[in-house]
């Protein structure tokens, strides 16, 4: 089994050549070759020659998170459908309603959040 | 494969468990359809499924273990009782909680199916015997327990506290899940029954197996909030509402010692001399460290959490006499702790009102002055808490000492018997506050009467169990005969 | 040649997780996280157990993590602040984890440790690892499945009981009414009788001079 995913393995290594080599072969290049000397004006980060107002990063609403893990919650959902359309032929008609009370049960939240508003971005 | 069928699945076995998912299902859907002021309606029910899963649970009760769901859930005497008792805990909780809930915006339809969910988790807990589903339902009602303790958002404290119960929570099932993985590949085995047949015939590895203990134990420790592994219990105790407080301090603990039963005595009952001696450290260990440092508490849901890592040592001590009157005494110990742990955190939120919390033991200044009744009350929960004859906290403890002293531990015994003595200092303060001080707070008791009746009803229970503790102690030790060797 | 993959990822995996606790930008620690769940991935790929390696990607790189980036951004605290700990608890951490390391090592490699089954077991050709787990999820395991839908719910529950708030303040338009509008909703007429005009009568002059 293992042998059919050798291609992908191929295409990591073949990916980390042609992505690190390069990097690698600048800094040397350049440190090598270049002159580096910075002092502490050079260093700044430059804002319109202000100094920095604030950090790169910025800070998120929390409805956010709310929406990201009622996602993740359905992701999972999804990684179980996976295997059961695999195998219903073989499960039967248990398999089949055994998966429909896992559904069942979801749907009694997804009606439950959809009715609470938390699906609503106002 | 073999091809399932509906009938081979014997799910009649569950009902209660079934019944109170769909009850659950039910009440959360009911409640998003209900205005504030009509909230009341899903508490009802709330009480209404309870009182029927309940109900179920009696109609249910055999002495003789049924599997269910391909051998994976046991419906046996043990998680009968255990479940009977969990459901008492949290009728209880919700009984106490309810003004304290209503004035702090608490009383909402997730309080409910929160509470509902972690229920579910105990029984499964109780009546798990595979690893699997041993593990989700310890996920189930920590979860449940996490999302609780910050249901207050306004407050920072119950946040923190959650915050801290939720990532030491996390560590501990990981840990406990390791152990259990490595239990799984040295006996190559989830079933409890199978494992524990294996090691009998001696064809699991010994060394990955106590390995794969020293982590269950330390995972369990954790979860019960035994030394060295107590860091969050004051916190939590503290920072979380009351009710919440009520509901971790009382049913979980039934729920854990069926747990640890499952675990320890029926599946790796064959390494019993190695769990034992790991056991005997955090039960030694939680006597000490719970009862001195309690008494430098001001604070009495402090207190009560300290109390609880010591209570969890003497439940501890029962589990490793690994005797049949041990397991029994431990059983008989978690069951009545739970009625006790209950009543404590009910007269607290007795005495809270909107805006004011009476989590200080100052705040119990002069109760007597106050309310005669309900002083008495806490007198009763504290004298069974410190463990003074009459009083059902007496016998439990007694029971426990003597399984020990039958095992000719007697150094354990006195230890226990002397850290009870210093417990009993810090009971006998609130005793006194009550009585021989004068009351700082004057305001009436502003709890409803429905509130005050059971909670009396309660604390007259721990007297009255109190005067009989056979009956109770013979019916437990029946139904872990029944449990423990029960001849599949 | 297996081999050789594996120690190429476990070197990866470690030295991912060693970052992640030590990274100063907790940006970083978290995208040190994500190399960390590919290496994971990698290894299961190895065990041949694919299904599993692909969940891990899907749900742990693909949603969790974002999840955890998020997280991270909305927390307003001065991380530089918090890390100045971080060397005085090194000493004891640092430790305890060569103790449990230590140990590990001794336990697992004493003579007495024979794992059975710790080998790798070579599936024969055709060996699907998503259906093999399908076959017993949906059947074998059909009481932790099911409870698995009831974690989710919990996990439901209790994410929208923690982070949803109403805000009163906000204005905002809902399309489905804007749609339902009928003329009658917004123009209402009234039938009024026709008034008669008064007549206009010429101020007096000396009144605006009162």
């Amino acid at each position: 089994m293992l042998e059919n995913y050798f291609p992908i393995l191929l295409f990591l290594i073949i990916g980390l050549l042609v992505g690190v080599a390069p990097m690698c072969l600048g800094w040397g290049v350049g440190k090598v070759l270049g002159t580096n000397k910075p002092d502490a004006e050079k260093l700044l980060p430059y804002e319109c020659g202000f100094d920095a107002f604030e950090d790169a990063r910025m800070q998120f609403d929390v409805r956010y998170y709310l929406v990201a893990i009622l996602f993740i919650l359905f992701d999972l959902e999804v990684a179980f459908l996976v295997p059961w359309a695999l195998v219903l032929k073989d499960i039967g008609s248990f398999g089949f309603f055994s998966m429909m009370i896992f559904l069942a049960i979801l749907v009694v939240g997804f009606i439950y959040e959809w009715m609470k508003g938390a699906l609503e971005w106002e | 494969m073999n091809i399932m069928t509906w009938s081979s699945l014997n799910a009649g076995v569950a009902t209660p468990e079934i019944f109170l998912l769909c009850a659950t299902c039910a009440i959360l859907l009911i409640d998003v359809f209900l205005s504030d002021a009509k909230r009341h309606i899903s508490y009802v029910l709330t009480l209404a499924a309870l009182v029927a899963t309940g109900c179920l649970l009696v109609a249910g009760y055999s002495l003789q273990p049924q599997l269910a769901f391909n051998g994976m859930f046991i419906a046996d005497p043990l998680a009968s009782l255990s479940k009977l008792g969990m459901v008492v805990g949290v009728i209880l909780m919700l009984v106490y909680g309810r003004g304290y809930a209503a004035v702090r915006g608490l009383f909402r339809g997730e309080l409910f199916t929160l509470t509902l969910c972690a229920l579910l988790g105990m029984m499964v807990m109780a009546s798990a015997v595979n690893f699997v589903v041993l593990y989700v339902g310890l996920e189930l009602l920590s979860l449940s327990l996490y999302a609780l303790v910050a249901l207050q958002r306004t407050s920072s404290r119950s946040t923190e506290a959650a915050m801290k119960y939720f990532i030491l929570g996390a560590l501990a099932s990981g840990l406990l899940l390791y152990g259990m993985s490595m239990v799984y590949g040295a006996t190559q085995s989830l079933d409890v029954f199978v494992i524990a047949q294996k090691i009998a015939h001696d064809e699991a590895n010994r060394l990955l197996t106590v390995f794969g203990i020293v982590f269950i134990v330390t995972g369990l420790g954790f979860k019960l909030g035994a030394v060295p592994f107590h860091m969050w219990a004051p916190d939590v105790y503290d920072g979380a509402p009351t009710l919440v407080s009520q509901l971790i301090g009382s049913a979980p603990k039934v729920a854990a010692f069926a747990f640890i039963m499952r675990i320890l005595a029926q599946a790796l009952e064959g390494f019993a001399f190695d769990w034992r001696s790991m056991l005997m450290v955090l039960a030694v260990l939680s006597l000490v460290i719970g009862n001195v440092t309690a008494i430098a508490q001001v604070n009495i849901k402090r207190m009560f959490a300290y109390s609880t890592i010591s209570h969890m040592g003497f439940l501890l001590l029962g589990i490793m006499a690994a005797t049949p009157g041990g397991y029994a005494a431990a059983f008989f110990y978690a069951m009545t702790y739970m009625l006790t742990a209950a009543a404590g955190f009910g007269l607290i939120m007795l005495l809270s009102r909107e805006g004011f919390e009476a989590d200080q033991i100052a705040d119990f200044r002069g109760l007597n002055k106050r309310s005669p009744w309900f002083a008495a009350m806490m007198l009763i929960v504290m004298f069974s808490m410190a463990g003074i004859p009459v009083f059902i906290g007496f016998f439990a403890k007694l029971a426990i000492i003597q399984a020990l002293v039958g095992l000719g531990l007697v150094w354990l015994a006195v230890i226990a018997v002397l850290m009870s003595v210093i417990g009993a200092f810090y009971y006998l303060r609130v005793v006194k506050v009550m009585y021989f001080e004068d009351p700082t707070d004057t305001a009436p008791i502003a709890a409803g009467a429905d509130a005050k009746l059971v909670l009396s009803v309660n604390c007259l229970l721990l007297l009255v169990l109190g005067m009989a503790p056979d009956r109770l102690l013979t019916a437990l030790t029946t139904a872990l005969q029944f449990s423990l060797h029960p001849g599949l | 040649m297996t081999e050789v993959i594996f120690y190429v990822f476990a070197a990866i995996l470690l030295f991912a997780g060693l970052r992640v606790v030590t990274a100063k930008n907790p940006v970083h620690a978290a995208l040190y996280l994500v190399l960390s769940f590919f290496n994971g991935a990698a290894l299961w790929m190895l065990m041949q157990a694919e299904f599993l390696a692909v969940s891990l990607i899907v749900v742990y790189v693909g949603a969790v993590m974002v999840l955890f980036l998020f997280v991270v951004m909305m927390l307003d605290i001065n991380f530089e602040e918090l890390r100045k700990g971080f060397w005085k608890y090194v000493p004891v951490a640092g430790t305890v984890a060569v103790v449990m390391a230590v140990e590990m090592a001794l336990i697992l490699s004493h003579r007495a440790a024979q794992i059975e089954g710790a080998g790798l077991v070579d599936h024969p050709a055709g060996y699907n690892n998503a259906k093999v787990l399908g076959q017993l999820i949906y059947t074998e395991y059909f009481l932790p499945f099911q409870l698995a839908a009831v974690l989710l719910l919990v996990g439901m529950i209790a994410a929208i009981a923690l982070t949803l708030r109403k805000r009163k303040n906000t204005k905002y338009i809902n399309p489905a009414n804007q749609i339902q509008v009928k003329r009658n909703d917004r123009v209402k007429i009234v039938s009024m009788p026709a008034e008669e005009r008064p007549s206009v009568e010429a101020p007096k002059a000396d009144d605006g001079q009162a």
